[in-house]
Parts: structure tokens; sequence; C-alpha cells
């Protein structure tokens, strides 16, 4: 078999630029970190990948969706937790109101106290949440929900779900309709029955709306409770959330993400094969030099 | 005697003539030691019967079962080396910037985030932003995909010419071969074939009447002895596109189907793999327009109007992702965007909800896939075309050092083995004129006494 000169001088040539192309390949993958820098790189890897990049956007998605959901049930927690104040103080009012060793004038003192506080109450049922949207109008979400006159409520009785999941949702809202005698009484109208039973020295009255106030407590006690089992949920959510971005980005990093370690290896063993590669090469052109 | 003295010298005539020729062909040897498609000459020496040696004809070391391979070989290469640098680019262009799968996600967790607060106005103008990004998206990447699906139209118009001048000098060289069966102009012949093939693919073979005959792979004859077809383009009405044919005889076939090479990797490229990735994006668009304004549309906006869209209603899948756009009614109003239900409150949000579960319902590809799978896909084809082309491109240049290789064995030139005969030719025309020399003065001596 004959070898020629050209044929020696071209596989040494091309032994070096294979390994200059490995060394090239791995220096990339060192610098970049990425194995799989474009879809052809591995198909597969890259679409597993991207898949999963999607699934960790909808999920980014729906955990800000969560932190929203959250913000609005502690915004309406404090004020449900004011409120419950507003009732506890309401109801000590109307026991003290509805003692018999105080006269009409004190009674106008305690009802005056007790305006305030029903102006206090639905002030407070008449929060606005941060997105501007009241938090317990349902979802006449721009509407006042509580009157300032009368405490009557103006919203619907529909609770929000928002998702948790791209195939889950959950209830992230407290519609005024549970402040209402649809679940026990009146609260906020409660409290000015109650001020203008006092304002009238009416005992009666005032013993009637006393009673509501047992109801009251009970109602928005469990109400809290209920806002409080939501919250737990979207907290447990949020936990899932974070679990799975974690997950898909260690998902992601397996994919196309080089094993750093690995590839700074073969780097180093492609420079070596380059060098070797290089020094055949020098060693075969001299050994052809015609004038040597 | 002096009748034998002047055979002996006719002799050392014919040695020394033969002589000469080895050293000619040794040298032309050693010249050409790097010159690419040189083919080794030879001579051959013969003994007559009544004494002395004949020259044989130049001939070259060479095999036309290795030629034929070695120019299917770069048909081959060609092809795949195309293939792969089309491909590549494509695949560059469609990866760099926001991919469609991470705009149409993006646009449902904006989504998402309105539903959760549905009147909020900053929240509906971020989900408006994001139809817009998907739409002008979706233009982008079927702008760049018909950009390609252009270049590659353009090399094929460049190239179909180009490939039709080498057909004209293969015939010429089959001409020049037949005249003179020069070494030299078969080695020309056989370059001129390879570019051919480099261009078109196909196959030559060498006919009894020593032509050589070049014929596309759906069997339309190029070259036929000196008779060259004539390789033209002609643009397609409907596409725009260029076909590439052969004239022959009055005759114009379309070839488009039959070539090879860098040439069918243009048109592979162009009419299949690109378009596939360009119907895939009109089919995606389409999906998209559809499954977004089926929902939306049933859905009810800020003022309680129900039959709104989001995208502008495709009529057909073709061409959609080019013609993909924002409605303009929710491109100049976020309050047209539909995240309640028909009768419901302001802040009713199931609408939303609605257009939320469009992530993960199989609404496109005929309901195969989901939109944002759908759009992964695309770019994986892509991708899978790629690696494929990668893999048949490193085993073409294989198989052609391998070839490359086997031609330098057989018809490359040694200049060692070169050198060595020079030698032997000088050594040998060295003696013959010595030889001569004695003869010469022999005769002298003999004419001298006379």
């Amino acid at each position: 078999m004959r070898v020629t000169d050209h044929r020696i001088v071209d596989m040494a040539a091309a032994a070096a630029q294979r390994n200059q192309s490995s060394v090239s390949d791995l220096s990339q993958q060192v610098s970049t970190g990425l194995r799989v820098s474009k879809p052809s790189d591995d198909p597969a890897a890259w679409m597993t990948a991207q898949r999963e990049k999607v699934r960790a956007a909808l999920n980014d998605g729906t955990s800000q969706v969560v932190d929203v959901g959250r913000e609005r049930l502690v915004a309406s927690d404090g004020a449900l937790s004011t409120l419950a104040s507003i009732i506890s103080q309401a109801r000590d009012l109307a026991v003290e109101g509805s003692n018999d060793t105080i006269g009409a004038p004190e009674r106008q003192d305690i009802a005056t106290q007790l305006y305030s506080l029903f102006d206090t109450a639905v002030a407070t049922a008449n929060t606005i949440n941060a997105d501007g949207e009241y938090l317990f109008s349902g979802n006449n979400s721009l509407t006042e929900p509580f009157d300032v006159t009368t405490g009557a409520y103006n919203g619907d009785s529909i609770a929000r779900a928002v998702n948790t999941a791209p195939q889950t949702t959950q209830i992230a809202t407290v519609p005024g309709s549970t402040l209402t005698a649809a679940n026990g009484v009146d609260l906020i109208p409660l409290i000015k029955t109650l001020a203008t039973a006092m304002d009238a020295n009416d005992k009666a009255g005032i013993q009637n709306a006393l009673g509501g106030f047992v109801t009251a407590v009970r109602q928005i006690s469990l109400l809290r409770g209920q806002t409080g089992a939501r919250m737990a949920v979207l907290e447990t959510a949020k936990t899932a959330h974070d679990q799975l971005a974690t997950r898909i980005q260690t998902s992601i990093s397996e994919g196309v993400e080089v094993d750093t370690v690995a590839a700074a290896s073969n780097l180093a063993k492609a420079s070596q094969a380059l060098a070797v590669s290089q020094t055949v090469t020098t060693h075969v052109l001299q050994l052809l030099d015609p004038v040597k | 005697m002096s009748s034998d003295l002047m055979s002996l010298l006719s002799l050392g005539s014919s040695a020394l003539a033969a002589a000469n020729s080895g050293v000619a062909i040794a040298t032309n040897n050693a010249t050409n030691a790097n010159t690419v498609g040189y083919s080794r000459q030879t001579v051959d020496f013969e003994s007559n019967l009544l004494g002395g040696v004949t020259t044989g004809a130049t001939g070259r070391d060479a095999s036309a079962l290795l030629q034929q391979r070695i120019r299917a070989s770069a048909g081959s290469l060609a092809h795949s080396s195309q293939t792969q640098a089309s491909i590549s680019d494509l695949e560059d262009t469609m990866t760099t910037g926001g991919s469609i799968d991470a705009q149409l996600s993006s646009l449902f967790s904006r989504i998402a985030q309105a539903s959760a607060s549905p009147t909020d106005a900053t929240l509906r103008a971020a989900v408006v932003q994001a139809t817009r990004d998907v739409a002008v998206g979706i233009n982008g990447r079927a702008a760049q995909v018909a950009s390609a699906r252009q270049d590659a139209d353009v090399r094929i118009g460049q190239n179909m010419p180009q490939a039709g001048q080498l057909a004209l000098q293969l015939a010429d060289a089959n001409r020049i071969v037949a005249k003179s069966g020069d070494p030299a102009a078969l080695d020309h012949r056989e370059k001129i074939a390879k570019q051919l093939s480099a261009f078109v693919g196909g196959s030559a073979r060498i006919d009894p009447d020593g032509n050589m005959r070049f014929v596309l792979d759906g069997g339309a004859v190029l070259v036929d002895g000196t008779h060259a077809a004539t390789l033209q383009t002609s643009t397609d009405p409907t596409t725009g596109y260029q076909i590439a044919q052969v004239v022959d005889g009055g005759t114009t076939r379309d070839v488009s189907a039959q070539l090879g090479g860098s040439i069918g990797a243009d048109v592979t490229f162009r009419d299949k793999t690109a378009k596939t990735t360009a119907d895939q994006l009109d089919q995606l668009a389409y999906d998209t327009a559809t499954a977004f304004n089926a929902q939306h549309s049933a859905n009810a906006a800020l003022d309680g109007s129900t039959g709104n869209l989001m995208f502008v209603a495709p009529t057909a899948v073709r061409g959609a992702a080019s013609l993909l756009a924002i409605d303009p009614g929710l491109d100049a109003s976020s309050d047209k965007l539909a995240l309640g239900s028909p009768g419901g409150a302001i802040g009713d949000n199931s609408g939303g909800l609605a257009l939320f579960a469009l992530s993960t319902t199989k609404n496109a590809v005929g309901g195969t896939r989901t939109l944002t799978d759908a759009a992964v896909s695309i770019i994986g084809d892509l991708g899978s075309a790629g690696a494929m082309a990668k893999s048949d491109n490193e085993r073409d240049q294989i198989v052609d050092e391998h070839l490359a290789g086997l031609r330098d064995s057989l018809s490359g030139v040694d200049t060692q083995e070169e050198l060595t005969n020079l030698a032997r030719f000088q050594s040998a025309s060295s003696a013959i004129t010595k030889f001569v020399s004695s003869i010469n003065d022999m005769l002298t001596n003999l004419i001298d006494r006379l």
C-alpha cells in the first residue's frame, strides 16, 4: 500500500482538527455550563428541558397568584380581626347599657361610642385591597360593599377562586355576605341597631340586640376560622410551588447542564490529545521536509 | 560487423528514449505530488522480439470503481454538509431571543395573575402585552423560516447554472479524452464530474466508447458523450420559488425531486424541512388564535360585552403564522379583555380561569398537544433534523476521508518512490549513454581502419 506524503500530512492534520474541535466543544460546555446549548445537541434532552421551563413559568405564574390570594386573605383576616374586636366592644357596651343601674344620659354616651364603632366597622368592611378592589364585596368588587349609613350589604355572595396550579383552584376571597343574616346576623347593621336603641334608651331593643351579638361573635369567629383554613391551604400551595420550582430546576440541570467535574476532566484529556496531535503533525512535517 | 554495430547503436537509442520517458514520468509525478485529483502516471516498457525496448503509452494508476464511489461520496457529503449548515443556521436563528413556548407560557401566567385581580388595569394591560408578544413572536419566527427558505431558493437559482456549466465542461472533457486519451485529461474529467456530483448528486459511468455519462438519480441525463443538457431554473407561479429544470432536445423536465448534492439539499430544506417548520408554525398560530378566541369570545369583558376576540380570527391555516395579530379591539383597550362570564359581576374571573385552563388543554395539532407543547415540538423537531443531518455529515466525512485514503494509496504520488524511480532511470540513462558511446567509439575505430 502506498502512503503518500500528502496522505500522511492530511491524516495528521485531520487528527489535530478533530482534537481541536473536541477542545472547542468541551471549552464551550465548561464555560457556559451547558451540555445542550441548542436543540440539535440532544433533541430529547432539549425538549424535556423546554417542557420543564414551560412548567416552571406556569408554576411561577400560579405562585404569584397564590401570593396575591394569600395577601388578600391576610388583609381580609386583619379586617375580620378588627371587626371581631368591634363586635366584642359593642357587645360589652350592650351589656353595660342593658344594666338597669344606668340611665338615659349614660346610654346616650354609650350610643355615641357605638355610632363611632359602627363607622369604624363600616370603614373596615369597606377596605380596599392593594389591587383597587373591595375586600368584601364578592364579585361586585368595585362597588362599596357596605352602606355607610345603614351598614346594609351591597355586594354578592360569590367567593373568588384563583389558580393555585394549572388544574387546581382555591378560594381566595371572603365575600361580605358572610357578615350578613345569610350566615347568622347582619353584623354591621346590628351595631347601628344597638346604637339607636341605646340612644333612644330602648331597653327592650338593647336586650334584643344583645342576643344578636352572641350570634355575631360566633359568626365572625367561624368566618375567621374559615379564612385561616383558606390561608393554610394557600400556604401549603406556596410550599408546593417552591418545592416544584426546585425539582424543575434540578430536572433542567440534569438534562441540559454539564457535569462540571466530568467536563473539566474531559477538557483536560482533549487538550492533552490536541497537544500530542500537534506534536505529531510538527514531527511529520519535519520528516517530510525535503530541504532537511 | 558494421551492420551489427549499427543495430547495437539503434538498440541503445531506444533504450535511451525509454529511460528518458521514465525520467519524464517520474519528474511529472513528483511535480504533481500536491495537485488535487492528480493520478500517478506510469509508463510501460516492452522488450522487442528483435532486441531493444519499446516505450508503451503513458498510463495512470486509477480505479474506475473507486472513482465512482468518490463521485457518489462527493454528492453525499455536499448534501449532508449543506443540509446541516441550513438547519443549523435556522436552528440558531430560531433559538435566539424569546421562544414561542416561553411567550405562550408567559401569556398563560399573565392570565392567571389577572384572573386573581380581574379589574386590575396593570395586570390586564400585562395580558394584552403578552398577547401582542405571542403574535409578534410567531410572526417573527415565521419570517425567519421564510427567510431561510428564500436563502435556499436563491442558492438553488445561483447553483443550477453553475452545475449547467460543469455539465458543459464535462461534455467538453469527454471530447478531449476521446481525442487525446491524455491521462491528465482523464483526471480533469474526473475532477469536473466530482464537482458536478457535489452540486447535483447523481451518478456517472464510463460508457464502452470511453465517454462519461452523467445521470441524475431520477434518470434525467445531464451529459451523454459530448452532449450536455441545459440546467436552469424557472419561477413557480404558485410558490414563487425556483423550479430546477433540465432542458434537453426541446423537452423541459422538473428535476427538483431528482437532485442530490448541495442543490438537492437546498431543495429538500426549502420544500421539506423548513416547510414542515413553516407549516407547524402556521398550525400553531391557527390553533392558538382559534383556542383563545373560542374561550375569550364566550367570556364577558369588563363592560359585560361578549364575543370579543383575543386574536384576529385566522381564515386558514396556511399563512396563519405571518398573519397572526392581536385583535384591534383588545389592542386598543384592555377593557376588552374578557375574564368574566356572561352576566357575571365586574369582578367575576371564571372566564379568566377558563382561559388559563387552555394551558393544559390539548388544543393543538388536532387535539393531540397543548399549545406550549406544540411550540416546543416545532423547535424540537428542527433540532432532531439538525442532529440527524449532523450525524449524516459526520458519517459522510468519514466515508470521504476513507475513500480519499484509498485513492491516495492507489493514485497518489509518493515523492520518495518517484525520487527512487528518477534515480533508477537516470542511472539507466547514464549506463546506456556509456554503452552508446562505446559502440560509437568502436564504430569510429572501424571507419578509421577502412
